[in-house]
């Protein structure tokens, strides 16, 4: 696996002296003191034997109440050159750390986000504002002390049904006081804090219920005549709390949670959340369910990045594609459907393999399916590649350069357009990508074009991929195993319902490369049990969002679509 | 590690002054004018859904298809062993332990009141059986945690209703919709021991209606694996 060895980091242990490294389930952690922490991950990025350069992850954990001192830091890094990463962990005493700003501009976001979630001030951030909430929460809803329900301090009868009376019976009425919501007042101050200081007479506001936002973000442009000179983000009107739920409901259970943070690809999030649940199990899933869960997530990423083909042409006028490329979704969709059982939030994966076998004739429909999309692909080709109204608008158009990968923690398409073979199924081979061929596709100067061709490119060799799954799975047994079955209920139970699974202690982070960008999960598990106790999640369209408010600056209003659709994110996964 | 670059050659001056990118698109436009319509003239045609659909909940009666575990649970939890049209339900609460939003289940049994010589006495009967849809995710895992294969999805998809009450599903309509479900399609789905046969179809094939989802080219289905027959 792709995690720095324990030999490498003990090294540094007799460097510094102060860092102290510990391993669990092969990801390795080192702990170094809160004023060594800056140091000691400035050597980790500029070493050139260790160049931890690119920036993936930053969260707190809470580990109670009691604890003192409580809150912790962690951040992931990832080695390109190398091909590994490392967790770096610090205590945040006084409920503050250093800020990490000034090493990747990409922990930005992920220290407002730390701020609002956590309440840990960030010394030396230039505006530490609320990220996913409104500026005038009084709470920090991931710590432990926050109940799970909300606080209830908000009269708001109108949720409750009042034709027949306003009966509070029944399963099917909600309490009249509800979990605070935002005033007109809250988002004007939230708007106001975001972006402190105006440099032109006009800030355009986007969204957040706009059909080109592509879901509820709210954009704010500082516009110089038709030029971007500042641009904000207001995210969060998705959010719904997952990593909440994550630590309060048990494991199979949290499975239909992440299909609803990126629903355009759910077989994807299912993906990642159960290899980072197996990690933490230690177990290894059948042959059988491993091919059949790479088939499934590849057939995810091809409708994913149909839909993203067909919306972006749509923003950009061009309606036919859109039409084009929900014919063959639907396709991929009823696919789907008749294996699981649901169209859109699909829930087939389960820690330690599949729900279910795959039902009679499910090989031939996607072989046939496989035959026929080259040619709508190439159809899709012929209408957008060479056409000079698509050049116009897209090549270019909001360059995104390999430092801005590094400096944000950028993944999936948006790396590799930009010349940044960053692909977890390489680099991790989890479940059956390392058996299968199939090539990077990696652009050059990674403007608009770039991302758009790239994403092409997967989709044909995604088509490759499913190609040799199927031939793989054609030559296995109908009783070939598809769930673990465990040697010993006593010790280890894996059930496909959930009930009574228990995960041992540890911590891992594992990740999956969704249509989006790198989807990780981050578990620590203090001791064994039914629940998390601190499950995140590293979002790559979160971090990818992040990179238009900088790659947008100094471009006509006209590219922030091009550039978002380009980018892709799922507000439902950015927003969590 | 096989790493691809993609960047077409830019436009020659021939495709620029002969507009050759319009007249091919044009070309791939002009060709789906002369195909058939796809659409699927909803609520006028209707898709049948796929026998794994996970539409409405349904409580499955007796029917003598029950597995072999069955009367043992029943004996565990000291139900009342039930007739042939009564209820498969045992009151475990095993669904509402494996559902992501546990608060949408109602489950309630009660003790039978006979005197004491009946041979009933001190057994139980499920008597309140709520399911708030509202709130249900339709993930399958309370199907997949029922020992009596009692709570099952049918292929209903039609949740609409005029007020919220109406989401929320008592034991006699549940009950209902099961005996429906079973009666149309359980051949399709269930085996003699009331579980999923192992040769469920990935759609069912007397549905004429697909064909327009797939441009009138459906695939053939066949068996998946070496040694599976139809």
């Amino acid at each position: 696996m792709s995690w720095i060895s324990v030999e490498k980091a003990k090294k540094l242990e007799e460097r510094f002296g102060y860092p102290k490294v510990s391993e669990s389930k092969g990801v390795v952690s080192v702990e170094v003191p809160k004023d060594k922490f800056i140091e000691f991950l400035k050597f980790l990025k500029e070493d050139k034997e260790y160049d931890f350069r690119m920036f993936i992850d930053l969260t707190i954990i809470d580990h109670g109440e009691k604890e003192d001192p409580r809150f912790q830091g962690v951040v992931i890094l990832f080695s390109p050159s190398n091909q590994e990463r490392i967790i770096v962990k610090t205590w945040a005493l006084d409920e503050t750390l250093p800020t990490l700003t000034t090493l990747w501009k990409g922990a930005k976001w992920a220290e407002r986000e730390a701020w609002d979630m956590f309440g840990i001030k960030f010394e030396g951030h230039e505006n530490l504002v609320r990220m996913l909430l409104w500026e005038t929460y009084p709470y920090h809803p991931l710590r432990k002390d926050f109940p799970l329900e909300g606080i209830k301090d908000t009269y708001l009868p109108s949720l409750n049904e009042t034709l027949r009376g306003d009966v509070l019976e029944g399963m099917f009425n909600y309490d009249r006081m509800h979990t605070a919501i935002p005033t007109m007042e809250d988002l004007e101050i939230t708007q106001k804090k975001r972006m402190p200081v105006k440099t032109s007479q006009i800030v355009l506001n986007w969204g957040p219920l706009h059909p080109g936002t592509h879901g509820t973000i709210w954009f704010l442009f500082d516009l110089d005549g038709e030029y971007v000179r500042q641009c904000d983000i207001i995210i969060g009107q998705l959010h719904r709390g997952v990593e909440k739920l994550g630590e309060n409901v048990n494991w199979q259970q949290f499975i239909p949670y992440t299909d609803r943070m990126d629903y355009i690809a759910a077989i994807n999030e299912n993906h990642a959340y159960v290899l980072a649940a197996e990690k933490l199990l230690g177990i290894e899933v059948p042959e059988k369910a491993k091919w059949i869960r790479t088939m499934m997530a590849e057939l995810s990423r091809i409708n994913s990045h149909l839909l993203w083909l067909g919306t972006y042409a749509l923003d950009l006028g061009a309606l036919t594609m859109f039409l084009y490329t929900f014919r063959e979704r639907e396709k991929i969709m009823d696919i789907i459907e008749g294996i699981s059982g649901a169209r859109f939030t699909i829930n087939y994966f389960r820690i330690g393999g599949v729900f279910a076998d795959l039902p009679y004739g499910a090989l031939d429909a996607i072989e046939h399916l496989t035959k026929d999309l080259p040619k709508r692909i190439d159809d899709y080709e012929t209408l957008l590649t060479r056409n000079r109204i698509w050049l116009s608008r897209n090549k270019d158009v909001c360059i995104i350069t390999e430092e801005d990968v590094y400096d944000f923690g950028l993944t999936g398409a948006v790396a590799r357009a930009s010349g940044v073979p960053y692909d977890i199924r390489k680099i991790d081979k989890y479940d059956a990508y390392g058996e299968v061929e199939f090539d990077i596709p990696v652009g050059e100067t990674g403007d608009s074009y770039d991302r758009y061709l790239v994403r092409m490119e997967e989709m044909r060799q995604s088509i490759r991929i499913i190609q040799q799954c199927v031939a793989k799975l054609r030559k296995m047994s109908k009783n070939d195993p598809y769930f673990f079955q465990t040697p010993d209920e006593k010790k280890l139970k894996v059930t496909i319902d959930g009930r009574g699974m228990k995960l041992p202690a540890g911590e891992v982070y594992a990740s999956s490369d969704n249509p989006r960008g790198e989807l990780g999960f981050y578990i620590y598990n203090k001791k064994d049990g039914l629940k998390a106790h601190r499950m995140r999640i590293r979002s790559g369209a979160f971090y990818n969002l992040q990179v238009f408010t900088k790659a947008i600056i100094g471009r006509p209003i006209a590219d922030a679509i091009t550039l978002l659709s380009t980018i892709d994110p799922v507000v439902g996964e950015t927003d969590r | 590690m096989g790493i691809k670059k993609v960047r077409p050659k830019p436009q020659t001056l021939v495709e620029k002054i002969f507009f050759l990118d319009f007249i091919k698109g044009l070309k791939t436009t002009i060709k789906h004018l002369w195909k058939k319509v796809i659409t699927v003239d909803f609520p006028y045609e209707v898709v049948t859904p796929p026998i794994r659909f996970r539409g409405i909940h349904g409580l499955r009666t007796v029917d003598g298809t029950e597995g072999p575990e069955f009367e043992s649970w029943v004996k565990r939890l000291k139900i009342k062993p039930p007739e042939i049209g009564e209820t498969r339900c045992i009151a475990c609460k095993f669904c509402q332990a494996a559902c992501p939003v546990p608060e949408l289940f109602d489950i309630q049994a009660e003790k039978l009141d006979v005197p004491e010589d009946h041979p009933h006495y001190g057994l139980k009967v499920m008597t309140v059986f709520n399911m708030d849809l509202s709130k249900c995710t339709f993930c399958g895992l309370c199907t997949q945690a029922c020992p009596t294969d009692c709570i099952i999805m049918t292929d209903i998809y039609d949740l609409s209703a005029y007020t919220r009450r109406n989401w929320v599903l008592d034991k006699d309509m549940l009950t209902q919709i099961a005996n429906d479900f079973v009666a149309r399609r359980g051949k399709e789905k269930f085996n003699e021991i009331s579980q999923w046969r192992e040769d469920q179809k990935l759609w069912p094939e007397y549905d004429k209606t697909r064909e327009k989802l797939w441009d009138f080219n459906m695939p053939k289905l066949g068996p998946n694996y070496q040694d599976q027959t139809a």
